[in-house]
């Protein structure tokens, strides 16, 4: 009876270190897959570094599915964590802790565009006549004319900013530099 | 694109020519080529809008009515007086060993029916006004009378090929310069200025035909144009 019962316990702790093993398997791979999807694409599209076609091909499609993937699997990974958290000792829950923050990190990185905090955008373009412009006349500008309409862009400007979207004569056009 | 007005933002880099992304569809665009590279819009291509590169003072007198982009105070501090020797410093991530020219030198690139040339700048600042032809176009590309200023036009009048000459009168003092910088052609023998137009002359107020065209190093213009050849003289 005795022995029957012990077998029947060792059974059940058996069953438990099994799920337990796929938790942590299943944890590992959601907490894999939030990093991958920042990471990959934030090293390869990276300044003065070559990139290679079909990296970049790969970078742009991480990048794409990021905001939505990251989320996914790092939800997963909380879900995870909260079911191994009672399951473990001091020093796994610290693995644990450790995971979720780099987990999180790169969820909320994947959600950022990161290049615009170093360029800041022009989010509501102004324009002066061009008597009240302070520029020097041998400064460089880009200029565009659409019908009667003449806009001036100072390189100076461009060359920090990199971006503008604006509208000439009703028509809708993306300065770059 | 397709009647509806893309919004875009800078997404990353790639070889040192921006990608940018719109907020619309999230596909991803070269800058230099306008191409949709990848998205929902892939395979599509932005109309290039013409545009120069002149000084302020040659966009001042030609634009009296034009409008300049107001610097952002906030970011003020940050526009750099001196970013063109300050980016020519910038280490290079591609090149193209073997080609006649160095990754920073600076070129006027062009393509006409997909045919790509590219014009050093030194060469071309020493010779302007410089005659090409680039697939059969005859091509005119002027210095500003400001010596930076740069445009591209279709040496052609009235459907027939001319040739264009620097007009100089040395009895003008150098702050005149400006006023008197005239091309003259060889087939109606009118002048012209620097927006190529006749200002008098038989071709009095015919205006040539603009070409786009683009300030660019070296090693950009030859990565996303492979087979472009290089104006020699």
């Amino acid at each position: 009876m005795s022995a029957f019962l012990a077998n029947q316990k060792t059974a059940r702790k058996t069953a438990r270190v099994h799920t337990s093993l796929w938790l942590w398997i299943l944890f590992s791979g959601c907490a894999f897959a939030t990093v991958t999807l920042f990471f990959i694409p934030a090293f390869i599209i990276r300044p003065f570094r070559y990139q290679a076609p079909r990296a970049l091909l790969l970078a742009m499609g991480l990048h794409q599915r990021a905001p939505l993937g990251t989320l996914i699997t790092g939800a997963a990974c909380f879900f995870l964590a909260f079911a191994l958290w009672k399951t473990v000792g001091r020093w796994r829950k610290a693995l644990i802790v450790f995971a979720l923050l780099i987990v999180t990190f790169s969820a909320v990185m994947a959600h950022q565009n990161y290049f615009e905090w170093m360029f800041h955008p022009i989010a509501d373009p102004r324009f002066l006549a061009q008597s009240e412009s302070k520029l020097g006349s041998k400064e460089m500008i880009l200029a565009v004319r659409l019908g009667s309409d003449a806009r001036a862009y100072p390189i100076s400007q461009m060359a920090y900013h990199h971006i503008l979207n604006d509208v000439v004569a009703g028509v809708p056009i993306a300065v770059t530099y | 694109m397709n009647g509806r007005a893309l919004h875009f933002y800078l997404a990353g880099i790639n070889n040192q020519n921006f990608l940018m992304r719109d907020e619309e569809t999230g596909t991803w665009w070269q800058q230099i080529t306008g191409k949709a590279i990848y998205g929902p819009l892939q395979g599509a291509a932005l109309e290039l809008v013409l545009s120069d590169e002149l000084t302020f003072g040659e966009w001042r007198a030609e634009s009296p009515a034009g409008e300049v982009l107001a610097p952002i105070a906030k970011y003020t501090k940050e526009y750099d007086p001196n970013w063109e020797p300050d980016v020519a410093k910038l280490p290079v991530v591609i090149s193209f060993p073997g080609t006649e020219l160095k990754s920073r030198d600076v070129v006027i690139g062009l393509t006409i029916n997909g045919t790509a040339r590219a014009y050093p700048w030194e060469t071309f600042a020493r010779q302007s006004p410089v005659l090409d032809h680039v697939n059969g176009t005859p091509l005119l590309l002027a210095l500003g009378p400001d010596g930076k200023s740069f445009r591209v036009f279709v040496s052609r009048i009235d459907g027939r090929d001319a040739e264009f000459f620097l007009q100089t009168n040395s009895s003008q003092d150098a702050k005149d310069e400006m006023k008197d910088w005239t091309l003259l052609d060889t087939f109606t023998n009118s002048q012209w200025n620097f927006q190529g137009c006749a200002t008098s002359g038989p071709a009095q107020g015919k205006c040539l035909d603009r070409v786009p065209a683009l300030k660019d190093y070296w090693f950009d213009w030859r990565n996303y144009h492979p087979d472009t050849t290089v104006y020699k003289h």
